[in-house]
Formats: C-alpha cells, structure tokens, sequence
C-alpha cells in the first residue's frame, strides 16, 4: 500500500469554490442595483412572454432538436480525426469513411421513416 | 470478428426492412444471418485471434457467443409467432435486438476495459427501448423509465471502477492488467475500491442481490419477448463478462472480494426463492426465478479457477433452454387469454392443449433440477465442484433454496393440471410456436442425457 498525496487536489477544490464564493459575493456587495418592472422581467427584450413556461409544445420541435443534437454530436468526432490525419494515414481514411457511411445511414433512415416531415 | 461485423450489417439491414418494404423477408434473413454468424465462429475454434488486442476469441468467447446466437435463434423463431400480427414497428425492434445481441457478444470476447464497457452499453441501450416497445401500456413505459435509471446508475459505477483501476495499473488491456495484479507490488487502496465497483456495475447486470430491484418490475412490464431476451441472452452475456473479468485479471486478489461475492451470491438465493414464493404473476414469478438462479452462477464465481468456467457456460446454457420453453408457453398462454398472466390462467391448460402443458412441465422440473433433465446437471456440476473446492456450507445452502424452489415451480404445474374456472379459448397451433418448443426442448433433453457434449468443450 502507498500512500498517496492528495493535498493539490484539496487545494484544488477550495480555490475553485473560494472563487465562486468570493466572485458571487463581491458582485452582491459592489454591483449597482437598479429594480424597476423591467428590469424584473425574465427577457429584457424581445417579444413580451406570456404564461407559464411549463406548457405543452409540439413534440416536432422536440424530435427535429434532438435529431440536430445527435448528429452535431457525432460532427465533433471528426475534429480530432482531422487534427491527427497525417499519423493515421490511409487507415483513418478509410475508418472515417466508414463511420460517415453509418452516419448518412442513420440519416437516410429517419428521412424514409418521415421524421423530418413537418407536415 | 467477422460474425460481430455480419450482425451489424444485419441490424442495419432489419432496420431498413420497414421503410424499403422487405418486411415479409427480414426474419428468414434474420435466422440465416445469425445461423451463418454461428458458422463463422465455428470456423474460429481453437485459433485464438486477437484483434488490435481489443478483442480476443479464444474458446471462451467462442462458446458463450455462439451460446448466445444460438439462444437469439430462438427467440427469432418466437418472434415469428409473437409478433405476427404486430405492424410496421416489429423491424425496428428486431433491428434493436440484433444491436443488443451484437453487444452481447462483444461482452464475451473484450480483451481491454474499453471494449466492455462499449460491449455493455451496446447491449443495454437498445434494452432499455425495447423494454418500452409497448407504447400505449403504462408499465411497458414505467418498464423503460425504470431499466434506464438504475441501468445509467450501474454504468456510472462501471466507469468510476474501470477509472480506478486504470488509475492504478495503467492499462485498460486486461493482460496488463493482470500482469500488474500479478506483480503485486505496491497496489494503492483504490485498486480495491476500483474492484468493488466493478463488481457492483456488474452484479447489477446479472440482476444480483442487492442490485436486483429493477429486475421484477422491467420483466413484468416489458413485452413478453423482451422479458425473454432479458432473461436469456442479457444474463448470460453478463455473465460471460463477469467470469472472463474476474478470471483473467483478478484472480490472485481473490481473498479480498471472495467475501463480497459470498455475501451477494447467499442473499441473492435467499431473496430471490423467498419472493417467487409469494408472487401472482406467473411472469414475475419467472423474474425472481431468474434472480435466484444468478445466485447459483454466483457460487460458481466464487468458486472460479478454470473449471468454473465450463460449469457456467453448462448451467447458463441448461437455464436458458428450459427459460426459452417456459417464456414460450406463457407467451402462447397470455395471448389466448388476453394477456393474463396469473397463475391461474394456467388453469385447465392440461386439458385443453397438452403438449402445451407437458413442455411447461418439463421446463418448470429442468428449472427446478429435477433428473434427468439438463438443470438438475446445471446444478450437479456447480455443487461438486464447489464442494471440492471447500464450500460445502456454500452448497448446504444452495440445496436448501433448490427445495424452497420447488414450491413455486411445482404450483405452476399443478394449476395447469387442475380444472379451469371458465371457459377457455381454444389454440390456434402455429408451426413457429411448435419449432421453438421443440427445439428448446430437445436441447434440454440432449444436454440432460448427455451432459458431456458442452462440459468437455471447455477443458
């Protein structure tokens, strides 16, 4: 058994939490405060809100979203297969080939299957 | 490697069966694609390749994958009667087994950490969709809700536990791994944290007690063939997993987490059996029933060394041919009765279809370890072998649960031999039906009267 040294990552923490402390502190204690009706407003701008925000919306909105989040999920591979494409050669290549092939597969999939149809 | 690869490209071809309109073809497509995987395996015996030293097939993960296609096979052949009248969604689902299956079999031939872990999420996802394949049923719903929360939970657990050991040792490659073990020197404390974690993340896969309350309800709730699969294929694959992990790397640690394994395997058996007892659903009852016989491959993976292994892939394969014949007749039952599953819907079935009730009968003795059938060898097994290796309290209690066992198996039978209540539907017999049960139950017979066709395969 050895023992090991955890004191830098005690120190860690405590910086990393002293900073959040001191920074929310010293916006309370030194930030200007202004409290007008529109200021209390949750958007400053824009269109005026109306109800509550816990109401039902089209689940459209919600499959089109997610759809966009997994496929922009799967683009981030592709960054550090580009930054390392010398090292990995052909192989990666034809590895990235592959994987954009199951990827237009996907997306022919839930093309045929309709989900992107708004209508 | 290549069946890995074929099962894939047969996931993705069921997956488009539904929308380039081959529906009628994909389940032929389908067996003769899981057939043509076991042949590839086959063809692999005895060469143990590695590959990129990510995977490894050697016999092991030969015989657990081909155990694990064989039993797939089955449940494909079930599905052809289950889900004949079901319409577009079923290519879908089968797609989403194929890519479970594919998981599975990664879960038995890993050679490096990374390659379980991608194994036991392949496996689970598509899992934890099909449990709530039922859409319009509430508890398909709370099924799925339920599986993916404590499924999420034990895959935390699994990567905390393979971050510490990767801490520890280096590697992620289990011969690195176990070459570290091996030296011995100098292992930190959250080595051993690291194990315990392991075994948490998997206990909980195998459905173990205490990680087995999610097991009841995501059976019940699931469609019945999903429950099947689960009950089968899910729990051998975990299995499989948890034996090559802990054999290959841990075993000269075994002293520290032997206790651990000890304490899960005896409240595993105990709280599986006692709570079968007292269930109404003739599905639930087959959940705990499954519980408790994870208890019994536990005492195996206490035992361990290598003649555990053979014992488990022996008993895991006598489990799943009689729990495929038992799922099969509740799953022909449940739909002649509007999917009751009571145990009283099992009433006056001996009368109205006997064949019916005799393979439940055989499924329920193989089950409870009755001779000559394949489970009682399941069990014969397991107990001289841990009673050479000096666990014989260890087998006092296991017989001890096997006869609590009894009681629940034994009132399935005799509700189906006593006179129904109302009046009952007549079958409409199907040749896929009475493939699968025939079948099933010829491996079960095959491997109770002659037991050394899969012992010797693996030393």
């Amino acid at each position: 058994m050895q023992s090991v040294n955890y004191i830098p990552i005690v120190l860690q923490l405590l910086v990393a939490g002293g900073f959040v402390t001191l920074a929310m502190t010293l916006t309370h204690v030194w930030g200007p405060k202004r409290k007008s009706a529109e200021k209390l407003e949750n958007f400053e701008c824009g269109i005026e809100s109306q109800g509550n925000a816990r109401m039902p919306f089209s689940i459209k909105y919600f499959l089109t979203a997610i759809l966009f989040v997994l496929f922009d999920v799967e683009v981030i591979f592709l960054y550090p297969w580009a930054v390392n494409f010398k090292e990995l050669g052909l192989f990666g290549f034809v590895e990235m080939l592959v994987f954009i092939a199951f990827l237009l597969l996907g997306f022919l999939y839930i093309i045929k299957k309709g989900a992107l149809k708004w209508e | 490697m290549k069946s890995i690869v074929l099962l894939s490209l047969l996931g993705v071809t069921s997956m488009f069966a539904g929308v380039f309109n081959y529906r009628k073809l994909i389940l032929p497509i389908i067996l003769i694609g899981i057939a043509a995987a076991i042949g590839l395996f086959v063809d692999q015996w005895g060469m143990n390749k590695s590959f990129y030293q990510m995977a490894f097939f050697d016999n092991y993960a030969i015989a657990f994958s081909c155990l694990l296609l064989s039993v797939s096979f089955l449940i494909f052949t079930l599905a052809l009667y289950h889900y004949r009248k079901e319409g577009d969604i079923v290519t879908d689902l089968y797609a989403l087994f194929i890519f479970a299956l594919t998981g599975g079999l990664l879960m038995t031939s890993f050679s490096n950490l990374v390659m379980l872990f991608l194994g036991i999420e392949i496996l689970s996802i598509p899992l934890y969709v099909l449990a709530g394949s039922r859409r319009a049923d509430l508890a398909s719903n709370e099924a799925a809700l339920k599986y993916f929360l404590m499924g999420a939970f034990a895959t935390g657990f699994l990567l905390f536990g393979i971050a510490l050991v990767y801490g520890a040792s280096g590697t992620f490659d289990l011969a690195g791994i176990a070459a570290y073990v091996k030296a011995g020197k100098d292992i930190p404390d959250f080595f051993y944290v690291g194990i315990v974690l392991l075994i948490v993340a998997l206990l909980f896969k195998v459905s173990a007690a205490p990680f087995h309350f999610w097991a009841p309800d995501v059976y019940q709730g699931s469609p019945v063939l999903v429950t099947t699969f689960m009950s089968t294929v899910v729990k051998i694959a975990a299995f499989a997993a948890f034996l090559r992990l802990f054999n290959y790397c841990f075993t000269p640690l075994a002293s520290y987490y032997e206790i651990i394994l000890t304490a899960a395997a005896v409240a595993t058996l105990l709280i599986g059996n006692v709570t079968a007892l007292y269930q109404q659903s003739v599905k639930r009852m087959l959940a705990y029933s499954g519980i408790s016989h994870a208890g019994y491959l536990l005492i195996a993976l206490v035992v361990m060394g290598a003649s555990a292994t053979s014992v488990v892939f022996f008993y895991s394969a006598a489990y799943a041919a009689a729990s495929l014949v038992a799922f099969a007749v509740l799953t022909a039952v449940m739909e002649n009765k509007e999917g009751r599953e009571s145990f009283e819907t099992f009433k006056g079935l001996a009368k109205n279809n006997p064949i019916l009730a005799l393979c439940m009968s055989v499924a329920m003795l193989s089950l409870a370890g009755i001779p000559p059938l394949a489970g009682f060898f399941g069990k014969y097994f397991l107990f001289a072998t841990a009673i050479k290796d000096g666990y014989l309290w260890l087998v006092l209690v296991a017989i001890f649960n096997s006869l609590i066992s009894l009681y629940y198996y034994l009132r399935v039978i005799i509700n189906m031999y006593s006179s129904a209540d109302d009046e009952v539907p007549a079958f409409t017999p199907n040749y896929a039906l009475v493939l699968m049960l025939l079948l099933s139950l010829g491996a079960n017979l095959a491997l109770g009267f002659y037991p050394d066709l899969l012992m010797g395969l693996l030393g």
